[in-house]
């Protein structure tokens, strides 16, 4: 702040220049506390009166239950309720209404509530549990999808008596003919695990029935609004009857996108029990119980023509569905759009197929399908290069899409940068030097083998409509003291968006962060949003608040420009004062004018309310249309050292280039991006978790390995700035790239080290070691 | 009726004394008997760190310590770090670094940090990075990356040579 | 659920088997292997329990004449900070590194390591290259009883020993190594620590006058119990270290362990990593010597 003198005017009024918020390093509000260890998340959260829940799982995989004894749980003292599924009506719920709560009738699966009990602390409901007595007559069980659609597999639903799932399918040009007129054709297959989240927050849920029949749900949930719309079938209660309140959670990534049945359970007892009852997964429940990632086999061809041109592409997709569907097998929505519009491919065609079995069920995961596709199709975009002789750098700029281009299922690249992607990461790592010697270096001894790779994607940046609205609404208001209060729909599940919300509000008021509190943890009082996911939070909800910011921005300048010769177009709002725009000097402060505002004669407060839509369209029944409004594109390149012997593979170094249209929060950018990467690098290398016959072997982080801080590599990250005209602030969606594009980034670098191509993540010591022991490595290139 | 223990320490600075049965687990009697929520229960085996709390001059997993052996002892945790002072500069270098994402960790992370830190008495020795991820070793974090956990490590160990 | 109807604080080792000797007990200090097991429902806490955290005379580290004793109550990161241990035996600082995570090893007891008998018990192994000897004591006839067995004896399978009910495990203990005895330890995983091993081997020996003398080789999660690889071990012992010798060995070792499949490796792997390493360990071994000499 300085002064100037104003004309004659003997007291000087203060100057403020115009300084920007958007783009700064800009700290997280909650982190205070979270360092602390004030923070009450909701496993730490006990209500007055509160019980504790917790559910009997079967210890079967496909069974008939033939009786449930409870009566000696019922008879423990200090249990309040024992509930199976013959004690409830049949409420089906989940996306194809193939689930319900406590199973009557038969188990389909590991994870099956059978029974559950509300008692007065966890001990007592765990010894209540272990009082009931299941009597089951086991069924013939079917675990690989492959046999469960064969003629005469045991039939997990009696209602879809071939046990299909959830199918897509697309199509566009002729395959038949771009098969034969491509030089050259590639077939290969893919298969990609079960991985699961790590939320370091185990599940955990508080049911509170009020006695007038109304429901509040404390929850992890990453979508407060239509978690409405899902719990109430599987409750029988009236949507608009539950009101859910969003503690902080210990991460989500995508994990609490569905309702589980553990909540539904939860509140059912808390109903049966007039009180409210709180149920926590332990880890090991954690691990069986919450959703994967949805596993698949691809089978993949692709067809080329000697110059390098990409002739055609066609996926056929065939997915677990385990027991029940979650999200899991909707995520070829997503999927497909890599598979069809991830480089410029004339012809492609997609089918997809889930098939129910006895095993355990996926739901969404910070990448949603396009993980498993960028997998792929990163793979074989080396593979297809190497084919024609190409380097993997010149084969994808030969193929690259040019902004304004419009992909089969139209998606529309308006300002595609996936050029500049592969360009700066090419640059930035010295790519091909690197390549060509670390591939000679193949033939040569030692037991260390350097590797490169790269590996790009695309994904939606603008929202995802996969719902009727893909929209988010804001509540903006300002006290007598200038303070702000944002009430948005925008879920803050640890990624940052109260940050990113409180410098978009920073920006168009002129207040400090200090100043602005956001309000998004209540549907009773936040407005609609679809949930924090699909990269979505900073694109849709942040252009909402900014709707919000400059509506409450127009209404002050508008009243400062009442009771001033200056009009509102040349006012601005700096530091807490309206001031005039091309000087900086303060014509009053905001605090001042807002209470003026306030106890005027037609009194007025400055409280906004706004809905903002993004520009994207939901698909045709043909798969076709733009998804989202804008889409993003990332280039990332791994440089790993492979121990030939034991078949360890060590990440050095990730370099990350990704078109983020406009960075808003720096620090929180580079979070995101370095826990992706951290996620993938797992996905890699060491994840996997491991089911067998139904069963779950490694549930526990000993055996089920997410990476630690000395696994991880160096990071380097380049962010290319396109300032995203679909998005008012210019910003694209950006967090789950990361988690996509480093797996196969690592596996074309692994393969550049020793010449051996994976086709099934992780790529773990034992699977390089077997695959250098069993193959005669490909030094030819 | 369950058998209980009468024990005695100073819990972050203070005298305190309550009864544990003798198979409670630290971190449930900070949890439950002195609503010291922050340590946190995320896998109860040892295997993640969340719960790390610092006994006498060593850091434990108090999901794993048997809370009668905090009998004349002292114990600190994350609430004690920094307590009503504010942030101890661990804490804040985490918040600086943005560190902190969904947060889950960080009590047994940043209890963790300030002991690797505070066991490197050879002055003549910095610790690198890699000296501090091994350091780090047992704790999970999903969300950062690790890679801002270190770059505030590493911070505060700047910070306090020159200081 | 188990009730606990009796709890004891022994400050002494007489007193503590004196109270085991009253019937059956659980024993409990580090908690760091005994909470996972009593969590996951694969043990039970008898209805006595012994806490022997202030037996002050099971902790710690001394040399008297050149015999090494390390009581069971000294932590892993007592073993992993001692200077004496780190210029004399350096192998044993070298696996206490490589043990869980820098929290457990605040925590973990050696006696609690022994005593739990994992296949993939990192400490065991320098202890095995080492001829170590457990101290068993218990409470015989009104008086302290001890006997000594050597550590090879001591495990009898996943989890299983051969100390008694009334026995306590009170100190390991072993005999300077010669000079010229020369040590490693690898341990599988990209990760230094907080990994399960998949296999992990030491070994030792001396070079004497250009051949192997006194070779040991203990290999952990390749059997029932971790393994002293004694007929490799006859490969090596005489010999010169040449291509022929190393051969050979990898060779006897691959065939000398006994891995199974599990949910962390296959058998194959674990045999092809016993390979690995043994040549790994020969070249370090070949190496140091050099340097030595």
């Amino acid at each position: 702040m300085s002064s100037i003198k104003m004309g004659k005017a003997i007291q000087t009024s203060p100057v403020f220049e115009k300084k920007t918020i958007i783009g700064q390093r800009v700290t997280k509000p909650d982190a205070p506390d979270k360092a602390s260890g004030r923070t009450v998340y909701i496993n730490d959260m006990v209500l007055p009166r509160m019980l504790f829940g917790k559910i009997l799982h079967c210890d079967r995989v496909h069974a008939k239950i033939i009786s449930i004894d409870t009566s000696a749980a019922k008879a423990l003292a200090g249990v309040h309720a024992v509930l199976t599924g013959y004690d409830i009506p049949e409420l089906k719920f989940g996306p194809t209404r193939d689930n319900r709560t406590l199973k009557a009738g038969k188990v389909r699966c590991i994870r099956d509530e059978v029974a559950a009990v509300a008692a007065e602390s966890e001990q007592i409901a765990a010894e209540a549990i272990g009082l009931i007595k299941v009597e089951y007559e086991d069924l013939p069980p079917v675990f690989s999808p492959t046999e469960a659609l064969k003629q005469g597999a045991p039939v997990v639903h009696e209602d879809h008596p071939d046990n299909r799932s959830l199918s897509y399918e697309f199509s566009h040009g002729d395959v038949a003919a771009a098969e034969v007129n491509s030089d050259i054709v590639i077939e290969h297959e893919f298969e990609v695990p079960y991985v699961t989240h790590c939320c370091m927050g185990p599940g955990c849920v508080i049911a509170d029935f009020e006695t007038n029949g109304k429901l509040t749900m404390y929850s992890q949930t990453q979508y407060p609004y239509n978690y409405k719309m899902d719990l109430a079938p599987a409750v029988g209660i009236h949507p608009g009857d539950i009101r859910v309140i969003q503690p902080p959670v210990g991460g989500a990534f995508g994990s609490k996108l569905d309702v589980y049945p553990f909540e539904p359970i939860c509140a059912l007892l808390s109903k049966a029990v007039g009180r409210p009852v709180k149920l926590t997964f332990s880890r090991e429940e954690e691990f069986i119980n919450s959703p994967t990632r949805q596993p698949a086999e691809f089978k993949i061809r692709s067809g080329v023509n000697k110059d390098g041109t990409l002739t055609f592409r066609s996926v056929d997709c065939l997915m677990n569905n385990g027991a029940y569907t979650s999200w899991g097998p909707t995520t070829p929505v997503i999927q497909m759009r890599t598979f069809t519009g991830h480089f410029r491919v004339p012809v492609v065609e997609y089918k997809g197929l889930a098939a129910y079995t006895n095993s355990v069920y996926a739901g969404s995961f910070r990448g949603y399908g396009n993980v498993q596709a960028t997998f792929v199709t990163a793979s074989v975009m080396d593979m297809l290069a190497e084919a024609v002789g190409m380097d993997p750098i010149a084969f994808r700029l030969k193929n690259a899409q040019k902004p304004g281009e419009v992909t089969p299922q139209g998606s529309k690249l308006d300002d595609c940068k996936l050029r500049e992607c592969i360009e700066i990461a090419a640059e930035k790592t010295d790519f091909l030097k690197k390549y060509k010697l670390y591939a000679q270096d193949r033939v040569n001894a030692g037991r260390i083998k350097h590797g490169i790779g790269i590996a790009t994607s695309i994904h939606n940046a603008g929202g995802a409509k996969i719902h009727k609205s893909d929209g988010c609404g804001s509540i903006l208001k300002l006290d007598d003291y200038a303070r702000a209060t944002l009430i948005t729909g925008a879920s803050e599940i640890g990624q940052g968006i109260d940050a990113v919300l409180s410098q978009i509000v920073m920006e168009e008021l002129g207040i400090p962060m200090s100043d602005i509190t956001i309000v998004n943890n209540d549907t009773a009082l936040g407005p609609w949003d679809v949930g924090v996911h699909a990269s979505r939070t900073t694109f849709v909800t942040g252009n909402s608040a900014l709707r919000a910011a400059k509506a409450a921005r127009k209404q002050i300048l508008r009243a400062a420009a009442r009771q001033s010769n200056v009009s509102a177009e040349q006012m601005d709002l700096r530091e807490g004062h309206v001031v005039q725009a091309d000087n900086g000097v303060s014509i009053i402060k905001l605090d001042k004018l807002l209470r003026q505002m306030h106890f005027a004669e037609e009194p007025e407060l400055v409280m906004v309310s706004e809905y903002y839509e993004p520009d994207s369209e939901l698909e045709d029944k043909n798969h076709v249309g733009n998804l989202s409004a804008t889409w993003a594109h990332g280039a990332y390149v791994a440089e790993v050292e492979v121990d030939t012997e034991t078949g360890e593979v060590k990440v050095v170094k990730m370099t990350a280039v990704q078109d983020v249209g406009r960075v808003i929060n720096r620090l929180g950018i580079e979070g995101q991006m370095e826990g992706g990467i951290s996620v993938s690098l797992g996905y890699a290398l060491s994840e996997q978790l491991q089911i067998k016959d139904g069963k779950v072997l490694n549930p526990n982080f000993r055996d089920y390995k997410v990476p630690t801080a000395p696994e991880t590599p160096e990071i380097e990250l380049h962010f290319v700035e396109s300032d995203c005209k679909a998005s008012p602030l210019g910003c694209k969606g950006i967090a789950e790239l990361p988690a996509i594009i480093p797996a196969p980034a690592i596996a074309n670098a692994v393969y550049n080290a020793i010449g051996v191509r994976f086709f099934a993540p992780p790529l773990t010591p034992e699977k390089v070691a077997r695959a250098l022991h069993d193959q005669v490595p490909d030094n030819t290139q | 009726m369950q058998l209980e223990i009468e024990i005695k320490f100073s819990l972050n600075g203070r005298m305190v004394q309550t009864k544990v049965p003798p198979t409670m687990t630290t971190l449930v009697m900070l949890r439950e008997n002195f609503d010291l929520t922050g340590g946190k229960l995320a896998c109860g085996e040892g295997e993640c760190g969340a719960c790390t709390v610092k006994i006498d001059d060593r850091t434990i997993n108090s999901c794993l310590m048997f809370a009668v052996d905090c009998d004349g002892r002292e114990v600190q945790t994350i609430e004690g770090l920094g307590g009503v002072a504010g942030l101890e500069i661990m804490q804040q270098a985490f918040v600086d670094h943005g560190a902190i994402q969904c947060g889950y960790c960080m009590p047994g992370m940043i209890m963790q940090a300030r002991y690797v830190v505070d066991q490197n008495t050879d002055k003549s020795h910095q610790l690198s990075r890699d000296d501090i991820a091994r350091g780090l070793e047992g704790n999970v974090c999903r969300c950062s990356g690790y890679t801002k956990v270190v770059d505030a490590v590493a911070a505060v160990i700047l910070d306090e040579a020159s200081a | 659920m188990i009730n606990i109807e009796n709890y004891h604080r022994p400050s002494s080792i007489s007193e503590a088997v004196q109270l085991l000797q009253q019937g059956e007990a659980t024993i409990v200090a580090g908690g760091t292997d005994l909470t996972p097991q009593i969590e996951a429902g694969a043990r039970q806490f008898e209805s006595t329990l012994i806490n022997i955290q202030r037996v002050e005379e099971m902790r710690g580290i001394s040399v008297t004449s050149g015999r090494y004793r390390i009581g069971g109550l000294t932590t892993v990161t007592d073993i992993l900070e001692s200077t004496t241990l780190a210029a004399d035996i350096p192998v044993l600082v070298e696996a206490a590194d490589h043990f869980a995570s820098p929290q457990i090893r605040n925590a973990a007891t050696l006696a609690g390591n022994l005593c739990n008998a994992s296949p993939a018990g990192d400490m065991c192994i320098p202890l095995l290259l080492l001829d170590a000897q457990v101290e068993l004591v218990s409470w015989i006839d009104e008086s302290v009883s001890t006997r000594r067995l050597a550590l090879c004896d001591f495990f009898i399978g996943p989890g299983k020993t051969v100390l008694q009910k009334n026995e306590l495990l009170t100190a390991v203990e072993f005999k300077q190594p010669v000079a010229g005895f020369s040590a490693s330890f690898q341990k599988s995983g990209p990760r230094p620590a907080l990994e399960i091993s998949t296999v992990a081997m030491g070994f030792a020996g001396v070079l004497e006058a250009g051949v192997l003398r006194g070779v040991r080789i203990a290999i952990g999660a390749v059997a029932p119990t971790p393994l002293r690889a004694t007929a490799t071990e006859l490969v090596l012992e005489g010999r010169s270290l040449n291509e022929s010798a190393i051969a050979q060995a990898v060779e006897a070792v691959q065939e000398e362990v006994k891995p199974i499949d599990d949910v962390r490796a296959s058998a194959w792997y674990r045999t092809h990593l016993s390979g690995v390493y043994i040549r790994r360990a020969l070249a370090l071994f070949q190496g140091v010597t050099a340097h030595a000499a």
